[in-house]
């Protein structure tokens, strides 16, 4: 099976290193690209293999022998050195590896410790150092896999680590030098989502001079904060502090802003995405497009004519609801960009509107059809932020069922001076300014009956906290009471704010509400909890009751991050590369996350995780190029009939069959390949050689476990 | 579930309430089931459930084997356990299910089978006949209204969940394959629509009767207040009879009224039908035979309005 490749010229690699490497820099390696297939620098017979069993404290040697592991490796074929070390990945565990590779003329490193994913690169490294190509190193997961599932079963744990390490051995005899390749990153990112995280990416990334293109699924930018009335714990104006933000993307000319858009469709890979938006039909042309089509000084200029003139009357959702918007809309007078929006599904195209606007501006197509934009860009950040939990799904408080339960997001645009109300509190039954205000906090977090979500909002109890001060600042006698698990009041100058609002008169009664009912009569809500702190249980009269309700991922969540590639927690919040040491960064190469998508967060953290997803995207964009891993496939050209079942069945087109001596033979263009292995799986004959992952090597790592190393 | 001539066939699991003192709950259950293709088949020998409250607080290694004898009989039979109380439910199921997904507690409990040559082998399913009657799997609404002879037409009826079959949410498979929550369920109002009569929504539908628990045994006064603040609610509906799938229930709303008139001097007079009792009214059964007689609160106001 492998003799195919038996050409070893392996102590070519570790002789030579011998001398030159020490300070062997980093670019070395990127030179030509060896045709692994033919010019194989196959081990197998004089290899030597050196073993690193990592002790990873007691994390590994916790759970097994690692003198028994030690033992049985080194009577492994092709083990010319084992060693263990508390922690392999430190200075000094490296030093181990790159020492051994030396003294004891090793072709290949093995390290059982943790993930590939957590410390593949670092013993790559130590791999080079030690002289060898990086490539010729090989893990045994023997704790995510192993001590950590099989913590109690000594002896078990022990037995697979040794197979484990087998495992990797086999492949370790048979791995070859490979070199990365070098791709140009597209000087452009895109950025997902114009909420405050968003907007704050895309400026950092047009001001670090990248051309951005910001997509935003709603008619306007500014996401949830703008529906805000103040900030906590320093009560300024959520839309005085955003709308200069808002402006600023509107204008920057580095940042190209597409609303009432969504991401269609994306190909590629990391430094050249190739990403087509969806712009939907909005039915309003800006000036620009207006001019495209020859109407000198057209378009829309905001001027709202054509919305006093619209006969269709629909719920305004950036106010929840709460106020009429016709069927001709912008969401709020300070929007941008100020570019009035049809709402195809309830315009009856009864061309009033049309009219309205006149023959200058000529600024409304009823018939106007979405259009497919192609964009490249080198980088993206997704920042597609959060919707409310349904809260009517917990039945016990009766929201829809009771009027004046609300939301907190309906008690923002109450409180709102630029709301349906103009800031005045009033209960929706019948109008009447509260005098008694329920907040139930956690109400739909962190819940483990299965109907609402089991995490922590994280920003539920500091608004809440806010909502008091509002009620307390605005409508004198007016008690709010606060219904908490416990306040989670973690930020800078949160906890001060906890205080203050306790001192300015706030109650708070610990314990999760059970039942809200209500009055028929005066439509008041009795609160029914138990006061855990008292030990009693309470069944409060109010005039109004604000259920915190629960975040969730905002609805197109999904569908985006399917057409990245990024993966999801079980709650639906897309997943870091490392929730501590790369909170921005995804599994998929090039690909960041910025804001809520990732998990509840306040507007700091949101904004902090912005600019860390800015800087993050950024990098590979200011390098100009990056380095993709060498799993490509390569057609070994004798063998290659020329079927192209390959070419069909491969999921990223990066197969074609090209002419070659007079017959077709089957190409790779290596930048698209991820190495997925699906055509080396399939192919007839046995003309694809999956780099790193060759049939020879899992054949060996198959024989290995079966027969325990002996081949 | 076995299949003969009628399309489903159950063990039918009686319990304590209703054979001793609402027997019309059961001879309506096996004859209005029969009418829907169901056919309930006596469990013989079974036992006391046994109590959740009763024992379940102060001796689970009883509660778990008694419930298990219970199924081990029915597993006999090689039928599906049917039943008419929450609080047989709350017992036959749970233990059921507990026994199904934990081996330890099987094998303790088959040890102590084993002195009556017993095991439990977790072979069938245990479910309540008012959920058979929701869940189109079994019978359906529309089966149950095609069944209707006798409309309850009129008659205002405000329906008592009870506990145990609908909580807690979380371990219940009933309402995760029928509906979405538990804290303001609307189901049975459906199927109390089906029979023709009109359900009223009340005040704090879902609060306690007072009796589970072992409430009702330990204090009863405190049980009775419980029930009286039900009542109150109920008789602000202006209703004109309140149903319920459970007879520990039906008994605390019933012959409780007799002892709230006794010890706090109110009386209601409201008619307490179990809903096996008010399907059997609507297939055509008579009041007699369905021993409606036999209630502590006379149901006569409320059939001269349906009858």
């Amino acid at each position: 099976m492998m003799a195919e490749k038996k050409k070893a010229t392996t102590k070519k690699t570790t002789s030579k290193k011998e001398d030159t490497k020490k300070v062997a820099p980093v670019k070395q390696e990127v030179k030509k690209q060896a045709p692994a297939a033919v010019s194989s620098t196959t081990q197998q017979g004089d290899a030597r293999i050196g073993v690193f069993i990592c002790h990873c404290g007691t994390n590994i040697a916790g759970s097994m022998d690692i003198e028994a592991v030690q033992e049985s490796s080194k009577a492994i074929p092709h083990v010319a050195y084992v060693d263990n070390y508390k922690y392999m990945c430190s200075m000094p565990g490296q030093t181990v590896i790159h020492k051994a590779i030396k003294d004891h003329k090793l072709t290949g490193v093995v390290v059982a410790a943790c993930t590939p994913r957590l410390h593949e690169p670092t013993f790559r490294t130590a791999t080079k150092d030690g002289g060898l190509n990086p490539f010729r190193f090989e893990m045994a997961n023997i704790r995510d896999q192993n001590s950590w599932v099989h913590m109690h079963d000594r002896v078990g744990s022990t037995d697979k680590a040794i197979d484990a390490i087998k495992i990797a051995v086999a492949k370790a005899a048979l791995l070859q030098d490979l070199f990365p390749k070098s791709v140009p990153v597209e000087k452009a990112a895109m950025v997902v989502g114009a909420g405050v995280a968003g907007m704050q990416a895309s400026l950092d990334l047009a001001a670090a001079g990248i051309k951005t293109y910001l997509v935003e699924a709603d008619t306007s930018i500014g996401g949830r904060m703008s529906q805000l009335d103040k900030t906590f714990p320093t009560l300024d104006c959520s839309q005085c502090i955003l709308t200069p933000k808002m402006v600023d993307v509107g204008r920057d000319t580095n940042i190209e802003l597409y609303t009432y858009s969504e991401v269609h469709e994306v190909e590629g890979y990391i430094g050249n995405f190739d990403v087509t938006i969806r712009k939907k039909a909005r039915g309003v042309m800006t000036p620009k497009e207006a001019e495209a089509k020859g109407i000198v000084g057209g378009g829309c200029n905001g001027c709202g004519d054509c919305e006093t003139a619209c006969p269709v009357v629909k719920p305004n959702m950036f106010e929840v609801g709460m106020k009429p918007r016709k069927a001709i809309y912008i969401n709020h007078p300070q929007v941008v960009p100020l570019i009035y929006t049809i709402d195809f599904n309830s315009c009856v195209k009864c061309g009033i509107c049309v009219t309205a606007c006149g023959p200058e501006k000529r600024a409304i197509d009823l018939e106007m059809k979405d259009e497919f934009i192609k964009v490249k860009v080198g980088t993206a950040i997704l920042a597609t932020g959060y919707d409310i939990f349904p809260i009517e799904k917990k039945e016990e408080w009766g929201y829809k069922r009771y009027e004046n339960v609300i939301t907190s997001l309906e008690f923002e645009r109450l409180i709102c001076a630029s709301g349906p109300t103009g800031g005045h509190l009033v209960r929706p039954s019948d109008g009447q300014t509260p005098k008694r205000v329920a907040f139930v906090l956690c109400a739909g977090s962190r819940d483990n009956t299965g109907t609402g979500k089991p995490y922590c909002s994280r920003f539920c109890c500091m608004y809440s906290l806010k909502h008091a001060h509002q009620i307390i600042e605005k409508i004198p006698g007016c008690i709010p009471y606060l219904f908490y698990m416990d306040i989670r009041s973690f930020g800078k100058m949160y906890e001060e704010f906890y205080y203050r609002i306790q001192d300015e008169g706030a109650k708070f009664i610990r314990g999760r509400v059970a039942n809200i009912l209500e009055d028929k009569k005066t439509k008041n809500l009795h609160v029914m909890t138990d006061d855990t702190l008292l030990d009693r249980p309470v069944d409060m009269e109010v005039d109004m009751v604000v259920l915190a309700s629960a975040v969730q991922p905002s609805a197109d969540t999904n569908r985006t991050r399917k057409l990245f590639g990024v993966s999801c927690s079980m709650d639906g919040w897309l997943l870091e590369a490392h929730p501590k040491l790369n909170p921005c960064g995804t599994t998929t190469a090039g690909v960041f996350l910025a804001g809520v998508c990732q998990g509840p967060k306040d507007i700091p953290d949101t904004v902090a995780s912005a600019e860390g997803a800015a800087s993050a995207a950024s990098i590979p964009i200011h390098k100009g190029e990056v380095e993709l891993e060498p799993y490509f496939a390569t057609c070994i050209e004798e063998k290659c009939a020329g079927c192209g079942m390959c070419v069909n069945l491969c999921p990223y087109s990066a197969l074609s069959l090209v002419e070659k001596d007079g017959r077709q033979v089957m190409q790779v263009t290596e930048a698209k390949c991820k190495g997925c292995g699906t055509c080396g799986g399939f192919c007839p004959g046995g003309a694809i050689w999956m780099n790193h992952f060759t049939t020879p090597q899992i054949v060996a790592q198959i024989d290995a476990f079966l027969l325990g190393g002996e081949q | 579930m076995s299949e003969s001539g009628a399309k489903h066939k159950f063990a039918f699991y009686l319990g304590c309430i209703a054979p001793n003192r609402y027997p019309g709950v059961e001879s309506a259950s096996i004859k209005a089931m029969k009418k829907l293709g169901v056919e309930l088949v006596p469990l013989k020998g079974a036992s006391c459930c046994p109590a959740p409250g009763a024992f379940g607080s102060i001796d689970l290694n009883v509660f778990y084997a008694m419930a298990a004898r219970n199924l081990v009989l029915a597993e006999q039979m090689k039928m599906d356990i049917a039943l008419v109380c929450n609080g047989c439910y709350k017992s036959i199921w749970e233990v059921n299910h507990k026994l199904k997904h934990n081996k330890d507690l099987r094998d303790n409990v088959n040890e102590v089978l084993k002195e009556v040559d017993m095991e439990y082998k977790g072979t069938i399913n245990v479910y309540h006949t008012a959920e058979l009657l929701y869940n189109d799997r079994f019978i359906g609404v529309d089966k149950v209204r095609d069944s209707v002879t006798n409309p309850l037409t009129g008659a205002r009826i405000a329906v008592h969940y009870g506990c145990h079959l609908v909580k807690p949410h979380k371990d219940r498979e009933f309402e995760k394959e029928v509906m979405l929550n538990t804290e303001h369920p609307t189901w049975m109002e459906e199927l109390v629509s089906a029979l023709g009569a009109t359900p009223v929504e009340y005040r704090n539908k879902m609060q306690c009767c007072g009796a589970g628990g072992g409430v009702r045994g330990y204090d009863i006064v405190h049980a009775l207040d419980i029930t009286n603040e039900k009542l109150i609610n109920l008789q602000e509906e202006k209703v004109d009879a309140l149903t319920d799938i459970c007879p520990f229930c039906q008994l605390q709303f019933d012959r409780g009224q007799i002892e709230i008139q006794e010890k706090f001097g109110v009386k209601y007079d409201l008619p307490v039908l179990h809903f096996a009792e008010l399907l059997g009214l609507a297939q055509g059964m008579s009041p007699q035979d369905l021993g409606l007689d036999l209630h502590g609160i006379s149901c006569e106001p409320f059939l001269q309005k349906v009858l």
